[in-house]
């Protein structure tokens, strides 16, 4: 940073020798130090319309249930129906998962299985694909009763209230949902579920609860329920294994599939317009936007300490 | 000179502000301080020994003794000191201080020139920083000249502030160099004493002292800590040598008065400085001063202060801070360190004399220079920004509403001028040979 030379009178960067420039003496290095976006990371198209999949995947999801919901209002879908639609489908992702499961247990990758068996039973210590299994039919038959039995409060719950409230309150919760959810990318699957997101579900499964008591029996409650506990509450967690597992076309996939079928929801205009413009819009936007990113360091900044390496103890 | 931050708090500007002043009274200036009142006993008028004329303001404290910025409430008061006293330039200090910024801002109803000076350097990136930013640069509009206390603060606030390089002047903190002397009899060399003097918070670098203190206490069996200052790390502290049975080896001082300071450096043979940002360092000037070698981080306006033989770096990592805390060990060790020359070239380098002449010539410099205009002063503001710039500008304008009716309510001529001037001789006479 200094530069020692005695011959002509040159200015140094010191402060302790009196120098024969006056104070405001603005030196050719001046600001040399200075670095400008040093760690700005260039964002890429494809990578982030893949990540903006898990967010347009959730949307689709929230759309999808709203198509279920006023069918089941108008008679138009038959509970019954949508219950075997959904034993179908829970049957179905269990049987993904477990794929998934012996993909992973041949690359031998404990941490993955932990995020397996998270999901549905946590801390389960024996990880045998059959005491899995047993686990899993058991938690969900209980589920499945504790919905049938709590179906009639549930429809009764919030009766009285006023239509109008419904519809807002839905709608707020949905939003809360859609605004919390977890959308990380390949976050340790040890880690614990952050706040956030169980809030995120909590707000959906209420959102089903109020709209639930629109409804006209206790059976299409029963359906509704079931639905939004694996729309909201499982599929999540599937879906964030598929992400860190599956390559890109399959994500692409199953994002257009749920994107289609969202298109079953009212105002499918809306939705579509949603869906695309979260899909392909906004990370373009964002793409835009970094060329106004200036990010200024300089030895002013206070350093990060380091400390001994391996030496985690040092308190 | 204008600023929060004075006596009786102690700090590096507290006490900057002390010293210019008192080295301008003696250059034949007259100097007085304003700065917000410290109730009970510290309010209305007070004078500072060598003549130094204070007004406290009566308005409450937030938070670390920073008023409530609120633009206008100043102006009755100011108004009046400005013109009592017949002052000709505003000398503001401290970034953080709103009752600086308010008097950068009303000056030019009073036709003061305004001056500023900056202690700290901030980043650029979280927002508290990018707030007080704009604050700085909206003041700094409206200001004539600026000092900053080290060159990497003047790149700082040439940056934060968007001001021309020219303006910005570099102009040290100086230190009475009587008040750090080297203890008379040198301290041993089979016993090696570190001191550490510090705000015990994270800038200051306290996880590279508990993570390298164990390591130096291990391979040095002759070494020993003396820890002065408090501060939310002052559990880390404790933990480490509680963990490490150190308490024999490592004694913690707990909050220690600026008068003591000299008392504990003379104690020891090395200053080890860990700060991970730090604009100046005039603790390690102030260690270098009383003959102690000096161990720091390569931060800030650090490697400015002293010539490179005086003080050893190191990078804040704790590997490169025991690697050098080791070599400086050896060199004092060795007998290699000699205390007093070590006092007697820190004399040469800085001196409070040295720093009010040259601050002299900003003042200078600024009057030589015609005012801005306020339609000029309306532009620059409004160039402040989308947002900022018309809120800044309609504070100006109410500023100066509330100016004319100030002028209207409390005439000019219904002030108490003050026309009696401190007998600065007669004060020598007195007790002058306390200060050098």
């Amino acid at each position: 940073m200094t530069s020692v030379n005695n011959a002509p009178p040159e200015w140094e960067r010191v402060l302790w020798r009196p120098q024969p420039f006056p104070d405001n003496y603005v030196p050719p290095s001046f600001l040399s130090a200075l670095s400008k976006n040093p760690n700005v990371l260039p964002y890429r198209y494809w990578p982030l319309v893949l990540g903006a999949c898990a967010i347009s995947q959730n949307l689709s999801v929230v759309f999808i249930f709203l198509a279920v919901f006023t069918r089941l209002l108008d008679h138009t879908l038959d509970p019954r129906l949508l219950v075997a639609l959904s034993t179908a489908g829970f049957i179905g992702g269990c049987l993904v998962w477990e794929l998934m499961g012996h993909f992973e247990s041949d690359a031998a990758s404990s941490e993955r299985r932990t995020c397996f068996s998270s999901s549905i039973q946590l801390n389960c210590a024996n990880r045998s694909c059959s005491a899995l299994g047993a686990r899993t039919v058991k938690a969900s038959l209980l589920v499945f009763l504790a919905l049938i039995a709590l179906a009639p409060i549930l429809r009764t719950l919030t009766a009285p209230t006023s239509a109008d409230s419904i519809w807002a309150l839905a709608t707020a919760l949905f939003l809360v949902h859609a605004a919390l959810a977890d959308y990380t990318y390949s976050a340790s699957p040890v880690q614990r579920e952050r706040l956030t997101s169980v809030l995120s579900t909590n707000a959906a499964i209420s959102a089903t609860v109020v709209l639930a008591s629109r409804l006209h029996n206790d059976l299409a409650v029963f359906a509704l329920m079931l639905f939004s506990v694996e729309a909201f509450a499982l599929f999540p967690v599937l879906r964030r294994c598929l992400q860190q597992m599956m390559p890109a076309p399959v994500q692409a996939l199953v994002t257009g599939t749920l994107g289609l079928a969202a298109l079953a929801a009212p105002l499918p205009g809306l939705c579509a317009a949603v869906l695309v413009s979260v899909t392909f819009g906004a990370p373009a936007a964002l793409i835009w936007a970094q060329q106004y990113k200036h990010e200024i360091r300089g030895p002013w900044d206070a350093a990060t300490p380091r400390g001994f390496e391996g030496d985690s103890g040092a308190t | 000179m204008i600023s929060d931050f004075f006596h009786p708090d102690v700090g590096g500007v507290e006490n900057h502000i002390y010293m210019l002043g008192a080295s301008l009274i003696r250059r034949g200036h007259k100097v007085i301080v304003i700065t917000h009142s410290h109730p009970p006993d510290r309010v209305g008028i007070r004078w500072l020994i060598p003549g130094l004329k204070v007004y406290h303001i009566p308005f409450p404290t937030l938070v670390s003794s920073a008023t409530l910025p609120n633009f206008l409430t100043f102006l009755p008061y100011l108004r009046t000191i400005i013109l009592r006293e017949r002052i000709t330039v505003i000398h503001s200090h401290a970034s953080l201080s709103s009752l600086g910024h308010e008097g950068v801002l009303h000056a030019h109803l009073l036709g003061v020139r305004t001056v500023f000076t900056d202690h700290s350097l901030f980043g650029f990136a979280d927002a508290a920083s990018i707030l007080t930013n704009k604050l700085l640069e909206g003041m700094l509009r409206n200001v004539d000249a600026a000092i900053c206390v080290s060159h990497i603060g003047r790149e700082n606030t040439v940056l934060r502030a968007n001001l021309p390089p020219k303006s910005v002047y570099v102009i040290p903190n100086a230190i009475v160099a009587d008040h750090f002397c080297p203890a008379r009899s040198a301290p041993p060399t089979d016993t090696i004493t570190i001191i550490v003097v510090s705000r015990l918070a994270h800038r200051k670098g306290v996880d590279l002292l508990v993570a390298t203190a164990p390591r130096i206490c291990a391979a040095f069996p002759n070494v020993r800590f003396v820890v002065g200052g408090d501060g939310p790390k002052m559990i880390d502290l404790l933990q480490m040598r509680e963990t490490h049975f150190l308490q024999d080896r490592i004694t913690l001082l707990g909050p220690v008065a600026h008068r003591d300071v000299p008392s504990v450096l003379q104690q020891g043979s090395i200053f080890m400085n860990t700060s991970l940002t730090e604009s100046f360092g005039i603790a390690i000037l102030e260690a270098a001063c009383a003959g102690l070698h000096v161990v720091s981080t390569r931060v800030g306006g650090v490697p400015e202060i002293l010539p490179e033989d005086m003080i050893s770096f190191a990078a804040p990592t704790a590997e490169d801070v025991f690697r050098a805390m080791s070599e400086a060990i050896a060199h004092v060790a060795r007998g290699d360190h000699d205390p007093h020359r070590a006092h007697e070239r820190i004399r040469g380098f800085y001196d409070w004399t040295r720093v009010a002449k040259r601050t002299e010539v900003v003042y200078r410099a600024v009057l030589a220079t015609p005012p801005y205009p306020l339609w000029t002063r309306i532009q620059r503001t409004m160039s402040l920004g989308l947002f900022v710039g018309p809120i800044y500008t309609i504070i100006l304008i109410v500023d100066c509403l509330f100016f004319a009716f100030l002028e209207w309510w409390m005439p000019r001529e219904n002030i108490d001028y003050v026309d009696v001037r401190w007998d600065a001789t007669r004060f020598e006479k007195v007790a002058g040979h306390g200060n050098a």
